[in-house]
């Protein structure tokens, strides 16, 4: 049976100036799935998650979350999704306990849940240690775990996080994956994007790939890794695998992106 | 090929600040501030010609006269102009951060210089180097052979004040650079801005009858301005048409001391930047681990979550800024400036005798007045949360309203407190007076709250709390909100002297009421199109607010 998508997209554009950022993407992510979304730097990664969450405005196209047109119902649609954006959206001022609790009501909580959410929250986050200290005062793997507790508080059934795993210790990632994973058990659908492809190849269920404002690919990580499996002639020198061994993600990022070579260019004045 | 060092590097950032300013023109909001900016600097430059005009006079008559102490005079008033008004007009100051540079291969010295520089280029050095010049013109008029002489003492005199300018800047952001001192500092400098409140009162006592100590004080004042700095200024060319020629030396000396011991003072906190100092606080652990105790979230009747949710936000954000936080206690402070102004002038000043109910409606005005910077910027203090704002599915006019609710309280609350000052002072308040004010503050709490949320969208400044003397106020809001109190001030002025013309405060109830029916629907309107305006604007405004 196919299920109608959590998140698509039709034709999503958005230019700046003369600069096509995105161009023509057409994203399809089925719900309950993990999917990772990569690229290069400046490929058009953080302005796709902007326009899906409603931080930036597209040039042209569509978008839709849960079947509802995030044009015409952007509060119907924001009610059912989790958002870390990529400057984590703080309120520095806060405590913990008062930023989770005010999250929460926002998300329309009243307000006896939200300040038992926020408690079991910053419990499971290992935030509850220090209820004085202000968000300002946090390091930030404490303020992503908080920007990650106040995404999910209100329970979205969409979660989209933005380099979550950047500058956040091996102790704090694994608190956040713990969680996420835990989350895609209950049904809910996961849209992030990473520069670390251990992680994704580890996490996500699927994949899409943008390069230059285009999205280049899209499918489970199997369905990529047949694809340029099938693309490589046999015997190729390029990238050949020795026999047995699966391409990592890695791998086959580099070889869809093309920059599995640095540039030949001889920089003379370097050293 | 390596190129000529500290000129190559002061040339690179030269063209860099030239680059950002044509950089900042792309966007219309730029275009807006730039057009601002001229605006500002247009009335600045007039006051400029008039301060260089009356320096020029007044130098040329003390030295014509034979009176070169004198000189004192402009020495002094440049010497303040100087160093309080990037304190006090922090808005029209422009000190970029100059730290960020560090990363590069500067020299310490390339690197001070560029801090000198990038202090040179504000309003307070321009206008005190054009009064200087004044007073160059004004006694080279007077005595051509002092030209050479004069000119060498007021470079040293504005070399003294830019450094001056410089260390009290560098000091000031060292101690804003952690959250408890920079409260408590914030709060000492309200504490020092409205202890110019009490300069007229003060004054006016003065003025009432003799005071023999007050010719006293005035000689000990004019023997102590001696040993400072414009002291030692105006003594270095007071000395020469006397022929006191090494005394004359004795005090350029003196100030060139001063000069370099300032410098030193400077250098010590520009080192300190140049080695990457790191001022970062981050509270050190608790040895006893704490609990979280489960807390509920305010609940505002009549209100939904989200706007209650807000309100409670904005009160927190208030009670843990030491200067916003005075912007509560203001009415205190009213309270005892009313309090001291009338036991010595206000009481017997002309125009509070014979019009005392208008002290209430002054005092109110005064409220509202105290309320502009939230006001009119009221995400600047939101920072990274505007992303929080835009994410969630609430309304910008929900958000908007929790924010006007806010201020409605903090001016309730003052209104409260003036109420008990004026009827301490003068006795409650007749009745038509205080129906007066409050349907003057119907009508103008509306209007302002109108403007400061359409201003608050469409010219945010990211506020900065870390930070000193480096503009947290778009030019384009101060110039709107000015406008604004000036209409609305004037307007109630008028309603009010209409009133006392009629010998009837009611027709001013009357009016204000009529003026608040006007003001109330056009603020309901405004306030339900800011859900588009936020919509058009969330990119210029996520890009000023959530920028590093």
């Amino acid at each position: 049976m196919d299920l109608a998508p959590s998140i698509s997209t039709q034709s999503l554009t958005r230019r700046f100036g003369e600069l096509v950022a995105v161009d023509g993407v057409n994203l399809r992510v089925a719900p309950g799935q993990f999917f990772g979304f990569l690229g290069p730097n400046g490929a058009g990664k953080s302005t796709t998650i902007k326009m899906l969450t409603g931080l930036l405005a597209p040039s042209s196209g569509q978008i839709e979350i849960m079947g509802l047109d995030l044009n015409t119902h952007p509060v119907e649609v924001k009610r059912q999704i989790g958002v870390v954006p990529e400057g984590m959206a703080l309120f520095g001022r806060l405590t913990g306990a008062e930023f989770l609790s005010f999250a929460g009501r926002m998300y329309g909580l009243d307000r006896e849940t939200a300040a038992k959410r926020a408690t079991e929250l910053l419990d499971f986050m290992q935030l509850a240690d220090q209820p004085k200290k202000l968000v300002t005062d946090y390091s930030h793997g404490m303020q992503k775990k908080l920007a990650m507790a106040a995404a999910v508080i209100h329970g979205p059934k969409i979660l989209f996080l933005d380099e979550p795993f950047e500058g956040v210790d091996a102790i704090a990632a694994g608190t956040l994956k713990a969680m996420l994973q835990r989350m895609i058990a209950r049904g809910a659908t996961i849209f992030l994007t990473s520069h670390v492809l251990e992680i994704v190849e580890r996490l996500c269920s699927h994949v899409a790939i943008i390069h230059q404002g285009r999205l280049v690919a899209q499918g489970s990580l199997e369905e990529l890794r047949a694809g340029v499996e099938a693309q490589t002639p046999a015997g190729s020198d390029d990238g050949a695998q020795p026999s047995g061994e699966k391409l990592t993600l890695e791998e086959i990022f580099l070889r869809i992106v093309g920059g599995g070579r640095p540039a030949e260019q001889e920089l003379s004045w370097l050293g | 090929m390596k190129s000529d060092g500290v000129h190559s590097q002061l040339t690179a950032i030269a063209d860099l600040r030239w680059r950002m300013f044509l950089n900042g023109l792309r966007t219309r909001r730029g275009k807006m501030e730039l057009a601002s900016r001229v605006i500002v600097a247009s009335v600045l430059a007039i006051g400029g010609v008039g301060a260089f005009a009356l320096a020029i006079g007044m130098s040329w008559f003390f030295v014509s006269d034979g009176r070169p102490e004198f000189l004192a005079i402009p020495m002094w008033s440049v010497f303040l102009f100087w160093q309080f008004f990037p304190v006090m007009a922090s808005a029209f100051t422009n000190n970029p951060d100059s730290s960020e540079l560090l990363r590069f291969p500067l020299t310490y010295r390339a690197y001070f210089l560029v801090r000198l520089a990038y202090g040179y280029f504000d309003p307070a050095s321009a206008l005190g180097s054009v009064g200087l010049l004044g007073v160059l013109i004004g006694v080279s008029v007077a005595r051509p052979s002092l030209f050479p002489w004069t000119l060498l003492v007021l470079l040293t005199f504005a070399v003294f004040n830019l450094v001056l300018m410089q260390m009290i800047f560098a000091w000031i952001e060292r101690w804003l650079a952690q959250r408890r001192t920079r409260e408590i500092f914030g709060v000492l400098f309200i504490l020092f801005m409205l202890s110019f409140q009490f300069i007229g009162p003060i004054a006016g006592r003065l003025s009432k009858g003799p005071h023999p100590e007050l010719r006293r004080d005035l000689q000990i004042a004019v023997r102590v301005q001696a040993l400072l700095p414009p002291g030692f200024a105006t003594d270095a060319i007071a000395q020469i048409p006397r022929g006191h020629l090494l005394a004359a030396f004795t005090s350029l000396l003196f100030l060139a001391m001063l000069t370099l011991f300032v410098g030193l003072l400077l250098h010590i906190r520009i080192r300190a930047q140049f080695r990457g100092e790191n001022l970062n606080e981050t509270a050190a652990r608790p040895k006893v681990k704490q609990t979280q105790p489960m807390q509920l979230g305010w609940r505002l009747p009549g209100f939904s979550q989200s706007v209650a949710a807000v309100f409670e936000k904005e009160m927190r954000y208030l009670g843990r800024s030491g200067p916003m936080l005075l912007t509560l206690i203001m009415p205190i402070f009213m309270l005892l400036i009313f309090r001291f102004g009338a036991m010595n002038a206000l009481r017997h000043s002309p125009s509070f005798a014979r019009t005392p109910d208008m002290a209430f409606p002054g005092a109110a005005a005064y409220s509202l007045l105290v309320l502009t910077n939230l006001v009119y910027n009221s995400f600047g203090g939101d920072g990274g949360g505007m992303q929080f704002f835009y994410a969630s599915p609430i309304d910008f006019r929900h958000i908007l309203l929790g924010k006007n609710l806010t201020h409605a309280g903090v001016l309730l609350f003052n209104l409260a407190f003036a109420w008990i000052a004026v009827t301490y002072l003068y006795g409650a308040p007749h009745f038509a007076v205080t129906v007066a004010t409050l349907a003057g503050l119907l009508f103008a709490a509306p209007l302002n709250f109108a403007a400061g949320n359409l201003l608050s969208l469409y010219s945010p400044k990211k506020r900065d709390f870390s930070t000193f003397g480096r503009q947290n106020v778009s030019q384009t809001t101060v110039l709107v909100s000015f406008g604004m109190q000036i209409v609305i001030v004037g307007l109630g002025a008028a309603i009010f002297a209409v009133a006392h013309y009629y010998n009837d405060l009611w027709i001013a109830a009357l009016l204000f009421l009529i003026l608040a029916a006007i003001s109330i629907p056009i603020y309901v309107v405004i306030l339900r199109r800011l859900d588009k305006v936020a919509v058009e604007r969330r990119e210029s405004l996520l890009a000023e607010l959530c920028r590093a």
